[in-house]
């Protein structure tokens, strides 16, 4: 639906004649080639140790004293070679994944390939094992090859590609959040793991670099051995099973062979971001001017040496701009994501609209019985769920304690343990519900079900707003934070929205640009994190991970305000949401300002995912499960969604909370890493149930 | 499904009968008043300024002090005071084995996110924490107990912050004179270190101290410069630091890869590594061609110091790092 324009070129009438095309492409082919060795050459120049350009051709060429021959020899070349080597794969991954789901937004990153295989890798590295690298590759193979066979068996295989994307985008959230949970609970064991999160091609000698080229080699030579079946199936499955073509089997096969090649960069430089979506984005235009780019024989080794290019060009270009010291603290990945954001931004910009209809979410009508018992079964869980938050933490209550506190009756220690706990549960309560809501807004606005605050970038740019204040002010209160939360959201939802609004909210370039603007927030906050407070990622990660830790009621009150009135609104305008998510023409037909109502709801939702973030940090999941999950139960119009959808947010916070407190008491985790762990699963039986 | 309604019904019922009740007795006086043990000093109250500016006035010296970090832990033990709660003692037992714990302290769970319901169940007479506690949780503290916050690090003058931080700590609870006999130690151990490494003509012997860690192939090395801890008690020691790299403004630490090491030139490189973590010095980079290029580990000036100092910790921690050190360099 929205978010998957199909990878199909528009025909274009003034296409030069195949023979000219060849030779363009051969042309632009060469021209990348050069750009890469360009950039090979001068990112070997670059480091800390004092050897430039002279020491290298003198290293080269034989005559270097020894110490200079060896950091070339040992840590330029393999550096370099690492980084060509990572682009290739995940530049080729990402083309080959696009092709056969036929989304321009699958990539190793959005089919939660890369969150397995640096899940599996972070669970390794908290084991303590030392284990060879290949072992280790074999173990983040394991990790992506089973990530991506979830994704494919929930969303199944050949069905819509929107259930590939959101279950791919779900399952890497909650993947990711597992292994932000190791992070937190095992500081020391995983010192530089979050660093390396981030994505770093430095090298220690050639020993990787010698271990993955072959696994890169044959990933690479596996796909294009099936690129002629990638072709067909561009065409649609039935024209692909028409020629022959096993959709099924090339489906699989692809899969397996991506994912060998993302677990193979994995292990090189740990998760580079934006790679394999930008690369194949990057090269599509110039499919549009060579049509023997078209093919896939070409596309794939062509997609490839842009994304070593992006990839090289990443690290040339951050030791260019800063110091060689600060330049070892920021990782390549974090680059990568910033330059693969802006392209991304402005290919989304360029991009024409597919123009096919959304394909519509076919989902069954409950009766309004079924809709008040949702509601009743909800309210009671929600209940059952509130009395647990408040009895249970570290120190047990019981419900008289509460009543004590209550009256102003209770003992030091219950009153203490309940001033503390009960602005927490409220804060829960209320994100949860305002996140919901939020979610639902931009959804309906969107008309897009993978549209929410977190993916569109607004709670990015909240997290940011807050990050740099709390490294700027380290007494920052809470108001001030909240203060610079929102003026992060404001920022990121003016830039995604404004810049999707000049097409009238076309709903592939909302979502791109959103996700563009999603992962430049997220780099940008590592990059904030990385450069003026590294040794304190604990800090940094806990506030993102979205915790209700030490909350007082005070911060509770803009986001109980927002909520209010947003609430109020929602309701009373409920039939203008329906209308407007139902298509772009019957608002129009009834004479509704269509463009207006619509900025309303957003600029709404923004407010609610601002408020929500200061108060508790960035909550991921919530936006996305709690509206889907409420159509799926109640069906489409919003006098039903909302309430259902505030109150799915809310137990899904406040359980999470609960958890978080509870499980691993004393120690414990943010709302919002339980809430990717409930989530997920919780998602992928949504997912499961709605099979078609 | 049809079933859900009365089983949500059934379960919130039964979490409301089974919830009944109260935890606390009427009249039970939660907090028994203990008596301070043994202390020769007064007993009287105690008026202290804390690093946030704040006043913090006890009744009489604590003896019920929980600990929200490893270096004021460190001191408490250090001082005598055993603490009733630690936050990560787990983490504490693996990373801070010079001044063990003497007794066995409740965990209060992470560093960075200590459980304030813990907290104000151990029903504590002082909180020591320090300024990497976020100041909405500090507030929140003191509420259930005294909070004292102390500063965690200051690149500027971190001898004298470790100083200044445990006299702050010995005032509230009592163990002045106690702190007293550990200054004249540590500047007894410096002044015997620094003895040491003169007679073995190591004085002005660049050292540069670091850790490091390996993640899959990359091997990043973490550098103590000259305004690190560790690097204030190295030129107390009449050490001069190798680094030129530029530390952060509290902790004094610098990133680093092992091409950042050819610039050090003939010096001494000392190094912590922990056995639950690997040694990425003799381990991961002894194959490095790097590695083996530069000129202190052709002369074998590598030395890894012994498990369990805590490089971030208070004078107990810095006596064990300078018999480690001139251990190492005058062998």
């Amino acid at each position: 639906m929205a978010a998957t324009g199909t990878t199909a070129p528009a025909r274009d009438r003034t296409a030069p004649a195949p023979a000219a095309s060849r030779t363009g492409a051969v042309a632009a082919t060469a021209a990348l080639v050069a750009l890469l060795a360009a950039l090979a050459v001068l990112d070997i120049t670059q480091g800390t140790a004092a050897v430039g350009a002279g020491e290298v051709w003198k290293a080269l060429t034989g005559h270097a004293d020894q110490s200079d021959a060896s950091v070339v020899i040992a840590s330029r070349l393999p550096r370099m070679t690492a980084g060509v080597l990572v682009g290739v794969a995940l530049g080729s991954a990402g083309a080959a994944l696009q092709a056969v789901s036929r989304n321009v937004l699958a990539a190793p990153d959005t089919l939660a390939v890369n969150a397995g295989s640096y899940l599996a890798l972070g669970v390794l590295t908290v084991t303590g094992a030392s284990v060879p690298l290949l072992a280790s590759s074999g173990v983040a193979f394991a990790g992506g090859l089973a990530a991506a066979a979830v994704v494919l068996g929930l969303s199944g295989l050949g069905a819509g590609t929107v259930r590939l994307v959101l279950a791919g985008s779900a399952l890497a959230l909650g993947l990711g959040s597992l292994t932000d949970a190791l992070l937190l609970l095992f500081p020391e064991r995983t010192n530089g793991l979050y660093q390396w999160s981030q994505g770093s091609i430095s090298q220690n000698g050639f020993g990787g670099v010698g271990q993955m080229a072959p696994v890169i080699l044959v990933g690479l030579a596996g796909l294009l051995l099936v690129a002629r079946r990638v072709d067909a199936l561009s065409l649609g499955d039935d024209a692909a099973r028409g020629l022959g073509v096993p959709v099924r089997a090339t489906r699989i096969t692809v899969v397996v062979l991506t994912a060998l090649l993302s677990a193979a960069a994995v292990t090189l430089a740990g998760p580079i971001g934006f790679v394999g979506l930008c690369a194949p984005a990057l090269v599509r235009p110039l499919g549009r001017r060579f049509r023997a780019l078209l093919r896939a024989r070409a596309a794939l080794p062509v997609a490839g040496l842009t994304g070593a290019a992006l990839v090289l060009g990443s690290d040339v270009l951050l030791r260019a701009l800063v110091s060689a010291q600060s330049a070892v603290a920021v990782p390549t990945g974090v680059v990568t994501s910033v330059v693969g954001a802006l392209f991304l931004v402005a290919m989304a910009f360029r991009a024409r609209e597919s123009g096919a209809p959304a394909e519509p979410d076919r989902m069954r009508i409950p009766s309004r019985a079924a809709f008040w018992s949702t509601v009743a079964v909800l309210t009671a869980v929600l209940v059952g769920v509130l009395i647990a938050a408040v009895l249970f933490g570290d120190t047990g209550l019981l419900l008289g304690d509460v009543t004590n506190w209550a009256l102003g009756r209770a003992g030091q220690g219950v009153t203490f343990v309940l001033d503390t706990r009960v602005p927490r549960v409220l804060a829960a309560l209320l994100v949860g519900a305002a996140l919901a809501l939020a979610g639902t807004f931009v959804q309906a606005v969107t008309r897009n079900p993978l549209a929410e605050p977190g993916i569109l970038g607004v709670s990015g740019g909240a997290g940011l707003g807050a990050v740099l204040l709390v490294t700027t002010v380290p007494a920052a209160g809470a108001w001030s934070i909240a203060g610079a939360a929102f003026a992060g959201a404001s920022a990121a939802a003016v830039l995604v929205f404004g810049l999707a609004a000049r097409g009238g909210f076309q709903q592939n370039r909302l979502v791109l640009v959103g996700v563009g603007v999603s992962a430049a927030a997220t780099a940008l906050i590592s990059l904030v994190i990385v450069l003026t407070d590294p040794f304190n990622a604990t800090k940094a990660l806990t506030w993102l991970s979205g915790s209700t830790y030490g909350r007082t009621a005070p911060d509770l009150l803009p986001v109980a305000v927002v909520l209010l009135v947003a609430t109020a609104v929602a309701v009373a305008r409920r039939r203008e949401l329906d209308l407007v998510s139902l298509d772009e023409d019957t608002p129009r037909l009834l004479g509704l300002g269509l463009a207006r109502s619509r900025l309303a709801f957003l600029a709404l939702g923004v407010l609610l995912s601002a408020t929500a973030a200061a108060a508790a940090g960035t909550i991921g999941f919530v936006g996305l499960v709690a509206p889907h999950a409420a159509r799926a139960l109640v069906g489409r119009r919003h006098a039903r969604v909302i309430p259902v959808a505030m109150l799915l947010g809310a137990v899904l916070v406040c359980a999470a909370d609960l958890l978080g407190r509870t499980v691993i008491a004393p120690a414990q985790l943010g709302a919002g890493l339980m809430t990717a762990v409930v989530g997920t699963p919780y998602f992928v039986r949504l997912l499961l149930r709605t099979r078609r | 499904m049809k079933h859900l309604p009365a089983a949500a019904a059934a379960a919130a019922a039964a979490l409301l009968l089974a919830g009944c009740g109260t935890t606390e007795h009427a009249s039970a006086d939660s907090s028994p008043s203990v008596s301070p043990t043994g202390s020769a000093t007064t007993a009287g109250p105690v008026t202290l300024t804390d690093a946030t500016g704040a006043t913090v006035r006890l009744d009489h010296p604590a003896t019920r002090v929980v600990g929200t970090e490893w270096n004021v832990v460190e001191d408490l033990l250090t001082l005598g005071v055993a603490p009733v709660g630690v936050a990560d003692v787990k983490g504490y037992k693996a990373w801070d084995t010079a001044v063990p714990l003497t007794n066995a302290p409740k965990d209060i769970g992470t560093r960075g996110e200590p459980s304030t319901d813990t907290i104000a169940a151990l029903s504590p007479d002082l909180v020591v924490a320090t300024t990497d506690l976020s100041a909405a949780v500090v507030k929140q503290l003191r509420k259930a107990a005294p909070v004292l916050v102390v500063r965690s690090a200051d690149a500027a003058d971190q001898i004298g912050l470790m100083m200044k931080d445990l006299d702050l700590i010995a005032q509230a609870t009592g163990t002045t004179a106690k702190a007293g006999t550990v200054r004249q130690a540590f500047e007894a151990k410096l002044a015997a270190g620094k003895q040491a490494l003169a007679s073995a003509g190591r004085t002005g012997a660049k050292v540069a101290p670091a850790d490091g860690y390996v993640v899959s192939n990359q091997v990043s090395v973490r550098p103590y410069t000259s305004g690190s801890l560790i690097g204030a008690v190295n030129e107390r020691l009449g050490l001069r630091n190798a680094w030129t790299i530029k530390g952060d403004k509290d902790y004094g630490l610098a990133t680093t890869d092992v091409e950042g090491l050819t610039g050090l030139g003939d010096i001494q490189f000392t190094y912590i590594a922990n056995d639950t973590d690997g040694d990425p010095f003799a381990g991961a980079l002894a194959k490095n061609a790097v590695w083996k290029s530069l000129p202190f580990v052709k002369d074998g000036h590598v030395h890894r110091l012994p498990d369990g100092i805590w490089m971030f910790g208070g004078p107990g921690s810095m006596e064990a790092y300078v018999d480690a050190v001139v251990d190492a360099l005058t062998k």
